[in-house]
This record gives C-alpha cells, structure tokens and sequence, in this order.
C-alpha cells in the first residue's frame, strides 16, 4: 500500500516546487499515474483479501473505493483550475495540497485493517475538508455549512470512539482481520441496544441518514467544485463502507435494531427526491439526490442478505462517478453565469451542444437507466428488500419513477426549450471541461462491460 | 522591571514548583505552593493598573485559602497517622479536604471563578505562566496521592468542569478569557483519569502545557487580546494565521493532531475500568470547547475580515519580536500523533 502512499504524500512537495505555470499539469499528470497503480489492487483472489502489511489491506470491497478516490484527484483538479485562476500562487499551491491531504487520509481509510486507526483517519477527513469549504466556497454561508459538517459528523462519531474502545476490551484486538473469527453473537440487551447504536450513529450521519441530512445540502452547495466532488463522490462512501465493515461485529442485533432506520431510509429517499422536484438551486438538486441514493445504501447494508452488499457496493461507485460528473457540469453553468439558479441557463443545448450530450449522458446515469451500474446497484437494492419485505417494492417503485422525474426535469429545463435572452456572452465549453466529462462517463460506462469488479466481496 | 529584581522572583517561582515536586515532608510541600503564590504576585502585577491590582488580589486570596485547607488536611492526616511523609493517605477527611484544596489551586470546578477573571486582568507573557507553570505544582501533588483520592469527588469537579469550560467560554471574545475557560475544561480532563491511570494525567498536562504555550506565543507575537485584533492578522502574517488555524483544532482534540492524544488515551483508561456514559458525556462536551476555537479560527484564517488601508503596509516591516521556541513547540504540539 505504500506504493499509493508515498507517491501521494509525494505529492504535495511537487506542488510547491513546480514553476508556477506547472503545477496543475505535474499534479494532475502525476495523480492519474498514482491512479493506475491503485488499479492493480482490483485484482482479488477469489476467497479472501490481499494483506500487505501490518497496517493495511485491501479486498473487493475496499479496492474499488481506492480505485474511486485515487481516480478522481486527478479529476478534482482539472475541475478547480478556472475558479483559482485569479488567485495569488501560494493560495493556489495551498488549495491544492488541502486536496491531496485529503487524498492521502482516504487512501488510508479505505485500506486500513485496524478499527481504531480507521477511525482516526476519519475524522481526519474531516479537517482538509472543513478547510476547503470554508476558506475557498463561494458564499457567505460557507461559514455555517462548515460548522454544521464538522458538528454533525463529530457528534455522531465522538460515541464511535467510545464503542470501538470497549469492543477493543471485550475482544482484545480490532485488526480486521482477525475479528472476524472471534466474533460472538450479539444478545439483545439495552447496553447491547446503545452499543448498536454508537457504531452505527457515526456512520449514519455521514451516508446520510434521512433524519441527520441537513449538513448535507449545506456542505455541497457551499463547497467549492472539488470540495462538492470528492464530498459526494467519497467522502459519503465512507459512511456506507464504515458501515459495511462495522455490521460484522454487530450480528444478530441488527436485525432488531435495524427497524427504524429502514423506515427512516425509505421513508426518507421519497422525500428527498420529492424535494428536488421543487429546487431551485441546481447543486442543491444534486445534493438532494445524492441523500436519495445513499438512502437505498442504507437499505441495502441493513438487510445484510449477499444481493444487498453487492448492491450497496456497486451503487456507492456508480454514484460517486455520477455526482461528481453532475456537480462538474453544474460547475460549468456557474463559472458562465455565477448562479447557481437552474432557470437562468436554460435551452443550453442550442449553445454547447457537446454540454448537453455530456449532460443527457449523466441524467440518464443518475436515473439509472439499463445497462449501466447505476441500474444494477438500484435493481439489486430492490430485488433484497423486496425479498426482507414485500411491501417496500411500492416505496422502491415511487422512488424510481421519482427520481426519473427530477433527472429530466434538470435535463430539460437546462438544456431544452428556447435559450434565455440574457445568455448573451457564454464562453463555449473548454477541452478540459469535455475532458472532465469524459473521465467522469468512461469508467461509468465501461464498468456497465464488466461490473464484476465492483460488486463487492460476495460476488 | 529591572533583570535583577525579574530574575530573582522567576527563580523564586520555580523554586518553588520545585520544593513541592521534589519533597516528601508536607510542611515542605506546603512551603513551596506559598513561595510560588508570593513571588507570582508581582508577575501578575507587571502593568500596574487597576485591573491587575484586583486580579492578583483574586488570585492572592483563592490560593491563599487552598494553602490553608492544604494545610488543614496535612494537619488531620498527621493526627490519624503520625507521620508528615506523603503517601497513601488513610483518613478519608484528610483526603477530602487535600483534594479540594488542590483543585481550588487548579481552578477546576466549581472552584474555577477565579480563573477568567484573574487571566483577563494581567498581561499575555503572566497569563501563560499561570496557565502553564503554576498547574505543575498542585498537578504533581495529585499524582502522589491518587491512591487515596475519594474517585466520586474528583469525577464530580471533572465532570462539571469540561461543562462550565465549554459553555462559559462561548459567549467570550477576549482571547485571555478564552484560554482560561479551555483551560479549565482541560484540568477536567486531567483530573478525570488521575485515580484510574495518573500517568494519562502527566501526559495531558504535557500536550496541554506545549499546546496552551504555543498559543499564547502566536498572540503576544501579534500583540493581541481580542478576537477582533487576531483576525487583522492575515495582512501581517499570514503564516501565522494558518498556524492558529492547526493549533487551535489541536486545543479542540481533532484527529490527527496531538490534541487528540490524550482524549483517545483517557477514553480508553476510562473505558477499560468500565465507565461507558461519562467519557461519551466528557467527549460531547469537548464539543463545545471546540466551537469557540473553530470560531477563532474562523475570524482568523478562514476568512479574510476588512481592515483599514494602512494595516496593508505593514508586511514591508520586519517583525522583531522573539518567538523563542516557537516552530519546534507548534509543531510538536501538532504532529504528535
């Protein structure tokens, strides 16, 4: 693992050494080499998971998230080039090594075998993204989307740290891989109920949970572009991986404590889909949809059946690369207009028409159109709760046609119908912009040949 | 004040710390916590105002009084014990009475008025002194008698004051009273885990001393007391600001900085002697505390407040003041971990 790890730490005196009319370039270059290396890692023997160390491991589960993360830096910084082009060189170098900080924390997150040191890194996520949104966000209420994030996140995973020290105590070790085979059923008894609770709170509030959400609109619409991509892409994918790791130790409790929050899950994907239905702001739309997706996550990792994991699994990526491409594009309109408002760029696919196809493709994707892997996550999704519960096809059912309605209601009223009369002076669309788009849609369409990689550990 | 006269009253200060870290007899321990309080009083008074005249008198009469339950305790101990060595202490009024003494000195809950008032009132150089040095003493003093401190007691004062240090310093602008309210919920902290596993104690208070140390550095660096002079900082040093931002969610026990060490550390001991709801209680309420660093950080370096025309030129003069030790002790009171 140190072969991603000291090339992305590497990174950062790359930044700060380059001429100044380098230093995109030799990160970008070089994040997508760090990139491919994180790509041999999918190669899993089939039973069990490649261990490279004391501290770090990877199996089907982790390696495609690795794969994600690594995969967008690069992307990321294609993306913030033109809204940092104004600023003096040291804030510029600044930006860019907050973006590979975080980088190196989720790396190693995503590949950590003990608990304890997973958690630690978690929170650190939280520091270069704080930074990040509050210091380059565009708003004057980046301030509060700040405080709600990092408050929202530490009180629900300050009880983490708690849980995972007492189940240090009572187990003896929190290395991943040896827990699983000293693992005990988990009786149902209140301090029992509140220790499920204090695992999964943490994780809960970063998916997020229908009821915790409101960081979320918050944070991704503040955030800069690339503090939105890797928020939506990744740093919601931690939540559901936490989760995915976490419920092995919490067995059979779950299936009674799962209840409510099944409910919230389901109840909660209607509602937000609904809501994008009524958004002005288009990267509050995205960031409503996302809370939708996650929803189903939620679902998936709670039922615990095979089909769900490998649900969950597929979803998180086909999502990450689908948000992130959404908030690329919305990006684009703002850096024209400087609005985020949806109705002031309409008609667009008379002016850039490469835009639109970029922008038919991601709606598509977001509605999870056959055969890519949006579909597979969400048709797995449901086909296991269908099979937890026959009653939760009608929500299942409501929330797809849902959220088809809000993908082409956002299709339509940017890109269709007659062009505003204001749009007078739209720079057309740069190559890094289609370059952008194209990196987002590829994998995403590529992985449609093969999903096998990304579905997971019990595949 | 003229070297001499400053050089001879710093050794006093330390001199005593010393003979109470260093003896065994109680009388003697009792001789140096009132050989540090004399000579700290013309610290505190260095600017010779009103406002520090009524903070040294503050500070005077609360140790004052702690010296003398101290003494008191000391007293009782040697009439159930006979004997004047400190050890295991087996009266539990004894105990009792040294214990309250002791925090009193500290300023932990809910003996803690003193300590905003008294650290507003003095200059930046003597708040850090009192919020660092004069901890050690009575710190040390609880290390040697954790055997026999009643636990309920002391988690009672630790309890109560990470709550007073966390909600008492949200409504502060002033940076003195800000570190005096962090600073009692660190002694919270501190004195949690001191019956269960006192060398957690000894840890907390290093980080603590080297991350309360580098702060008050980078104000007096800047010469500010308020929130409003430290975010005029970004024209002046701009470093600087990013440094405040690093340290102060260190104070705030954010992962990885070494402010998390000694939280991670006293959960775990708490943890393990089978305490599950207080810890989660004592980590939630560090929250608080970490929101009024994070506003600081806030008007500080995230965000760029307007200042007047002529604070832009003053990047073009060198600054000249000494910030010994400065870099080594931000950088280990942020890297730790």
């Amino acid at each position: 693992m140190l072969k991603i790890i000291i090339p992305t730490i590497m990174l950062i005196p790359l930044t700060w050494m380059s001429k100044p009319n380098m230093i995109w370039i030799n990160t970008t270059t070089y994040g997508l080499l760090i990139s491919l290396i994180s790509l041999f890692y999918l190669n899993q023997p089939n039973d069990n998971m490649l261990n490279s160390s004391l501290m770090f491991f990877s199996d089907s589960l982790s390696a495609p998230l690795l794969a994600l993360t690594t995969w967008l830096l690069p992307l990321m910084l294609m993306a913030s080039q033109h809204h940092l082009s104004k600023e003096p060189l040291t804030r510029k170098k600044l930006y860019i090594s907050m973006l590979i900080l975080l980088q190196l924390f989720l790396i190693m997150t995503f590949t950590a075998s003990e608990l304890i040191f997973f958690y630690i890194l978690f929170e650190a996520t939280l520091i270069p993204t704080l930074i990040i949104i509050t210091r380059w966000g565009s708003q004057t209420e980046r301030l509060n989307a700040g405080l709600y994030f990092l408050f929202y996140t530490l009180m629900g995973s300050l009880p983490l740290l708690v849980a995972l020290l007492y189940i240090h105590n009572f187990m003896g070790s929190l290395n991943f891989l040896m827990i699983q085979y000293w693992i005990q059923p988990l009786p149902n008894s209140w301090s029992n109920i509140f220790l499920w609770l204090a695992c999964m709170m943490a994780f809960m509030v970063k998916m997020p949970l229908y009821g915790l959400h409101l960081w979320l609109p918050k944070a991704h619409v503040e955030a800069p572009i690339a503090g939105s991509m890797v928020l939506a892409a990744v740093l919601l994918k931690l939540g559901g991986y936490g989760m995915m790791r976490i419920t092995t130790l919490l067995n059979p409790l779950t299936n009674f404590m799962a209840y409510p929050f099944m409910m919230l899950s389901l109840w909660g994907m209607i509602m937000t889909s609904s809501i994008c239905l009524r958004q002005t702001d288009l990267k509050s739309l995205i960031a409503y949809s996302s809370v939708s997706h996650m929803a189903l996550v939620i679902v998936a990792v709670l039922i615990q059946t095979p089909w769900s994991y490998m649900g969950a699994t597929a979803l998180m990526i086909a999502h990450g690369l689908t948000s992130s491409m959404l908030f690329c594009l919305a990006n684009s309109n703002y850096e024209r207009i400087h609005s985020r408002t949806m109705i002031l760029a309409r008609g667009l696919q008379t002016l850039l028409p490469l835009m639109a196809a970029w922008w038919l493709l991601a709606s598509l994707t977001n509605l999870a159109l056959p055969p890519t892997i949006n579909l597979i996550g969400e048709l797995f999704v449901v086909m296991s709760s269908f099979s937890w519960s026959n009653i939760t096809i009608i929500l299942m059912g409501i929330n797809i046609i849902i959220t088809a309605l809000y993908s082409l209601y956002m299709l339509i009223t940017t890109q269709r119908g007659k062009y505003s009369h204001h749009i007078k002076n739209i720079k057309p669309s740069f190559t890094r912009e289609n370059a952008l788009m194209t990196l987002h849609l590829l994998p995403l369409l590529l992985l449609s040949l093969n999903p096998k990689i990304i579905l997971g550990p019990i595949y | 004040m003229k070297p001499p006269i400053l050089i001879i009253i710093m050794a006093t200060i330390m001199t005593g710390t010393m003979i109470v870290m260093l003896s065994s007899h109680w009388l003697l321990i009792w001789i140096g916590f009132e050989m540090n309080m004399l000579a700290i009083i013309p610290i505190l008074m260095k600017k010779y105002n009103p406002r520090a005249m009524e903070a040294s008198t503050k500070y005077f009469l609360t140790q004052a009084t702690a010296s003398m339950l101290l003494m008191m305790g000391v007293t009782i101990n040697l009439l159930y014990s006979g004997q004047w060595v400190i050890s295991k202490i087996s009266n539990p009024i004894a105990s009792i009475m040294m214990t309250t003494a002791l925090t009193m000195k500290l300023g932990l809950s809910p003996f803690h008025f003193w300590v905003p008032e008294v650290t507003q009132g003095i200059t930046l150089m003597s708040g850090m002194i009192l919020l660092t040095w004069q901890k050690i003493a009575p710190m040390s003093i609880l290390y040697q008698i954790s055997p026999s401190i009643n636990t309920n007691l002391l988690m009672l004062m630790a309890l109560t004051s990470v709550l007073v240090g966390g909600w008492g310093g949200l409504n502060q602008t002033q940076l003195r009273k800000i570190m005096a309210y962090s600073s009692i919920a660190h002694m919270g902290w501190m004195a949690a885990i001191i019956t269960y596993n006192p060398t957690m104690m000894v840890l907390n208070l290093t980080l603590y001393i080297l991350m309360t140390l580098s702060t008050f550095m980078l104000f007096m660096l800047n010469s500010s007391t308020t929130t409003l002079s430290l975010s005029h900082m970004w024209n002046k040093f701009p470093l600087i600001t990013s440094m405040i931002l690093i340290l102060m969610l260190s104070l705030g026990g954010l992962p990885p900085l070494s402010g998390f060490i000694p939280k991670w550390m006293i959960i775990q001991e708490l943890t393990k002697n089978n305490m599950i709801i207080i810890p989660t209680l004592m980590a939630i309420t560090a929250l608080l505390n970490l929101y009024f660093y994070l506003r600081l950080t806030y008007s500080t370096a995230l965000t760029m407040f307007p200042s007047t025309n002529n604070m832009k030129m003053k990047w073009q003069f060198e600054y000249t003041k000494k910030a010994t030790l400065l870099p080594p002790l931000i950088i280990t009171s942020t890297m730790l971990l």
